[in-house]
């Protein structure tokens, strides 16, 4: 057995090795902030350049009008208005439904094969691309059962089926978090078990499930293709009365002005992106600071 | 009286039986009787009976009301003039009831302001008796249910049984609507492929419909062979969108878990997402209106003849999309590798970037596939960026800086012209739905399978 000489760590040899690894962690790490930094950057550019091209497009005539073939006419409200009618109906359907699937799954449901079959298909629908509800919406709600074609009404179901998922995950998540001695004192000073759930569960998870509908709700705000598919690209020069009028949505009718060719139009689409920029950032801001304010940790 | 009236009738006869009905529990308290259930109970047994049974016979009603009312007006004296032909009475009709309702004030055809009073009298007269019965009904369920109120009746146990009842049902909606989405893909594409044979559809690799409007031409021109489009979207979605967001999303991934300030990650992390958070619509323009002209103008630098809607402008803004997801599947699967491996390679005396590209990421590989799966499955999914900035023609090349088209795409603009329902161009709408649906479908299922044995691996 020969003896082995000690590592000389200061040897020229090693020193070079040493340098070699160091200078590759160094590369390493600057290619992870770069990748950091390049995404950022993206954003920003994007941010950008809409901005800097909408920010001439607003004007009283802009934030009080509707569609015209007219540029200079040519206002956001009447979209804006479409967008608010489709997202009642989304959220009068998608939130109670939502609420109280979470809550059978979490309380209610037996471990059984249909239980099963009820998550494989909820975690399934939060899959499924969004223009594959478009068509649903427009074999079922349109084909079969003739709704009004173009119609807020249409389009909020639509978007609710799409929604309901989501809701239905935060809620689940929301519901589980609630510690169970809540409800063993609430079932031990005599409580049934929907008061447990009614009187204690869901108020306590009540923030979760809501910030979880927020999010849902902003990403059903700018939802473009299963609305196109159900008709709401129609053009429409007056702002819907109700959910059964003819109207467009916000996405969509910027969709419909970044195909205009008159050169007026890119103000006006870049105009309409920063508006529904403004509300989406509104109702993620308003989903954080719901949980910030109300989450609590147990 | 317009229905949703009559339907507040009801809801406000359903909130005077609760008070009554919770008064009237309320003086159980004094018996001699321990009452089973509490007031409240009682009150909503009664309002639920008369509510219930009135609002499920209006909505049979509403349905029915309408052909009654037909009925009515087409036995009338004054129907007897109308057209034999179908579609020209119901336009007839169809004006008519506008009149009568007041939503048109002119009616293009003279006969309908002859029609219209008779179609008046009708609605009313039905109207007044769905009036009645609805309020019979509600009477009947509210004052059966009020009999039965008593200090030993379980109005409690009833009443969560129905609401426990309501929990389930609830919780089918999202049966239903998987269904409903197989169900009529299925069906159309059936009659898709009634016409057109699937092995033509799944294998041809020519693809224009607008040549199949024509009825003599349809399913024999070989106009709706798919495999350009599905090239298209393999293309966009899968090679150039992830050849864009694996590294980033990867690498965002590392440094963020791996070498950033806690300080850092809490703000850098919630800006990534922001990038998924933009409304695709927002992308598309953005890739239509500044990316693919840009990269037409490189190509055309470079002498590479590059099209205005390249292949290239609309997967790099997907790829951009996509790279907040990638990037958390990958920072989860990365936070599932034990402690002790990270730990064990640094006392080997490995750099961090050493332990990163030989034990991290190797030993969380299996969850980065799974999570680029998803995020592959999102890609070829994703609609409005390769409406706005891919092009319309089905191009079989491997050239990014050529256009071509994808399945989401030819959906789009195989529905939103204005032909009729039944001609193949629709159908094959749905046709390229189902496939779209399954791919994704069965690309999630892998993808979970794989992340759900990964985990188990370290368990």
């Amino acid at each position: 057995m020969s003896k082995r000489a000690p590592t000389d760590w200061n040897g020229p040899v090693m020193q070079r090795h040493i340098r070699r690894r160091y200078a590759a962690e160094r590369r390493f790490r600057l290619l992870g902030l770069g990748a950091v930094l390049l995404s950022a950057g993206f954003l920003a550019f994007l941010l950008v350049t809409i901005g800097a091209k909408g920010i001439g497009g607003f004007s009283t005539a802009f934030l009080t009008g509707s569609d015209a073939t007219d540029p200079v006419r040519a206002g956001i409200w009447g979209a804006l208005k479409g967008s608010l009618l489709t997202l009642m109906v989304t959220i009068a359907l998608a939130f109670p439904v939502g609420v109280l699937s979470a809550v059978y799954l979490e309380e209610y449901a037996p471990r059984n094969r249909w239980t099963d079959m009820i998550e494989v298909s909820i975690n399934n629908l939060a899959a499924v691309p969004s223009i594959i509800f478009g068509l649903l919406g427009l074999a079922v709600f349109l084909n079969f059962m003739h709704l009004p074609r173009s119609a807020p009404l249409v389009g909020g179901i639509t978007l609710a089926l799409m929604t309901m998922p989501v809701i239905v995950i935060a809620g689940r998540n929301a519901v589980k978090s609630v510690p169970p001695s809540i409800r063993d004192a609430a079932l031990g000073i005599g409580a049934s078990k929907i008061q447990v759930v009614f009187h204690h569960v869901l108020p306590l998870a009540l923030p979760g499930i809501l910030t979880g509908t927020i999010i849902g709700m902003a990403r059903a705000l700018g939802e473009t293709a299963p609305l196109l598919m159900i008709g709401m690209r129609a053009f429409i020069a007056t702002p819907p009365g109700g959910i059964g009028d003819p109207a467009t949505v916000l996405p969509v009718q910027i969709f419909l002005w970044s195909d205009e060719v008159s050169h007026g139009f890119v103000e006006k689409t870049s105009a309409a992106i920063i508006v529904l920029l403004v509300f989406l950032l509104a109702m993620n801001g308003l989903a954080i600071f719901l949980r910030n304010k109300f989450e609590r940790r147990w | 009286m317009p229905l949703w009236a009559i339907l507040f009738l009801i809801l406000g006869l359903g909130a005077a039986a609760w008070t009554a009905a919770r008064a009237r529990a309320r003086t159980f308290a004094g018996g001699p009787a321990r009452p089973h259930s509490l007031p409240g109970h009682h009150g909503w047994y009664v309002a639920l009976w008369a509510t219930i049974p009135a609002l499920a016979f209006l909505a049979v009603w509403s349905n029915v009301s309408a052909g009654l009312v037909y009925e009515q007006v087409m036995a009338s004296p004054e129907a007897a003039s109308l057209p034999a032909f179908d579609m020209q009475r119901h336009a007839i009709l169809a004006e008519a009831r506008g009149l009568a309702t007041g939503q048109v004030t002119t009616a293009f055809n003279p006969q309908a302001h002859g029609i219209a009073p008779v179609y008046a009298s009708a609605m009313h007269f039905w109207s007044l008796i769905g009036l009645a019965a609805a309020l019979l009904i509600a009477f009947a369920g509210g004052g059966w249910a009020w009999t039965r109120m008593s200090p030993h009746f379980r109005a409690r146990t009833r009443v969560e049984r129905l609401v426990t009842a309501l929990l389930l049902l609830a919780s089918l909606i999202a049966v239903l609507t998987t269904a409903g989405i197989v169900l009529s893909l299925l069906f159309e594409s059936l009659r898709f492929f009634a016409r057109v044979s699937p092995f033509e559809f799944l294998f041809g690799a020519s693809w224009s419909p607008q040549m199949a409007i024509r009825a003599d031409q349809a399913g024999s021109s070989g106009a709706f062979g798919a495999v350009p489009l599905f090239w298209g979207t393999i293309f966009i979605g899968a090679i150039i969108a992830m050849a864009v967001a694996i590294p980033l999303g990867l690498m965002s991934a590392i440094y963020l878990t791996q070498y950033a300030r806690p300080a850092t990650r809490r703000w850098m992390k919630p800006i990534l997402e922001i990038l998924a958070g933009v409304p695709t619509v927002v992308y598309g323009y953005f890739a239509a209106l500044t990316v693919a002209p840009a990269i037409r103008d490189a190509g055309l630098t470079f002498g590479i003849p590059a099209s205005s809607e390249s292949a290239l402008a609309a997967g790099l803004v997907m790829g951009i999309m996509i790279i907040p997801f990638v990037s958390s599947m990958a920072d989860d699967s990365i936070a599932a590798v034990p402690q002790a491996m990270r730990d064990g390679s640094l006392a080997m005396g490995a750099t961090t970037s050493e332990t990163i590209r030989k034990v991290l990421v190797p030993a969380a590989l299996p969850g980065v596939v799974g999570g680029v799966l998803l995020a592959v499955s999102r890609a070829i999914g994703e609609t409005m960026i390769v409406v706005m900035a891919a092009g319309l023609a089905a191009n079989l090349t491997a050239n990014p800086f050529e256009s071509v088209t994808t399945v989401t795409t030819q959906i789009v603009m195989l529905l939103t012209g204005d032909q009729e329902f039944d001609s193949p161009k629709t159908l094959a709408a749905f046709a390229l739905g189902l496939v779209l649906f399954l791919v994704t479908l069965a690309l999630n299922v892998i993808a979970l399978r794989v992340v759900k044995k990964y985990r188990e691996a370290y368990e």
